[in-house]
């Protein structure tokens, strides 16, 4: 019966993911959890591949594979089992910039420093990784 | 001689504004052996009034994880503008991140404080991981992170 309920859950909260992908942490007191068990549950009966199970932003978080084989990310609340968030790893579109991979700032040395007042002149900063 | 110097470097400022306007600064940020991907950085300026002036370097190029740097974030509300032209890739655990910059004279010894928020994936987010004055004396003095970041240093 529970398990039942859980799979309407997600069914009835997939296709509403994106109004709810700005809110994508937990705030669930851990004594309300369930046991990690129900996550993989959950997977399992979604056909998902679980590669990484954690803890992120107070929601499990399942990294894997669908079961078409594509890379996701899913986040349940620890307490109900809902889908918080799914983003696809392939898809740079995620839920988190809104649908647009626009909005990325330009690399350095492609436009000049921002006039913030702090550069002394235009000269892009150099930059070296040891 | 150090605070000697410094007094030079002042007053020489001070008495010659048109020729001393900008100098090159190097900031080294060295990272822990986390043990994750890569981490993003944010190096920002505050004023005296703990007030957002403007950013020196985002390490870290995809904009949809800014908001895990959430000092940054908060300030500048996660405006990509405000990194146009000073982003670069994210630093690996382990690695050091040197930037050399002309920075404005102005921002030395003038109550600016510079932050650096740091953010891992899959990790705890770290803001104001580093927090310190500039001045003309601080420059070489190491400053110790709390998780990310081992230490960071200003030099000119």
């Amino acid at each position: 019966m529970k398990k039942t309920l859980t799979m309407l859950t997600i069914a009835a909260l997939l296709p509403a993911g994106a109004a709810l992908a700005d809110d994508d942490d937990c705030s669930v007191p851990r004594t309300q959890w369930q046991p990690r068990e129900a996550a993989l549950q959950v997977a399992q009966d979604n056909g998902w591949t679980v590669r990484n199970f954690e803890v992120d932003d107070g929601c499990f978080e399942i990294k894997g594979r669908d079961a078409d084989g594509r890379e996701i990310e899913v986040k349940l609340d620890p307490a109900t089992m809902q889908v918080v968030e799914m983003e696809y790893e392939d898809d740079d579109d995620d839920d988190d910039d809104y649908g647009t991979a626009v909005g990325n700032p330009a690399p350095a040395g492609t436009v000049a420093p921002p006039q913030n007042g702090l550069f002394g002149t235009g000269t892009p900063p150099k930059v070296k990784v040891n | 001689m150090k605070s000697l110097l410094s007094t030079l470097v002042l007053t020489t400022a001070l008495t010659m504004p048109g020729l001393a306007m900008a100098r090159q600064v190097t900031l080294t940020t060295n990272l822990t052996s986390y043990g994750g991907d890569g981490a993003y950085l944010a190096l920002y300026v505050t004023d005296a009034s703990d007030t957002y002036v403007g950013t020196l370097w985002m390490a870290g190029g995809k904009s949809k994880y800014y908001n895990h740097l959430t000092g940054w974030y908060r300030a500048t509300g996660g405006d990509t503008a405000q990194v146009n032209g000073i982003t670069g890739a994210s630093v690996g655990a382990g690695r050091s991140l040197e930037i050399t910059l002309d920075l404005a004279d102005a921002l030395f010894d003038a109550g600016y404080t510079l932050h650096i928020d740091a953010s891992v994936e899959d990790m705890r987010d770290s803001p104001n991981e580093v927090s310190v004055p500039l001045t003309s004396g601080g420059r070489g003095t190491l400053v110790k992170g709390r998780r990310y970041i081992a230490d960071f240093s200003y030099d000119m």
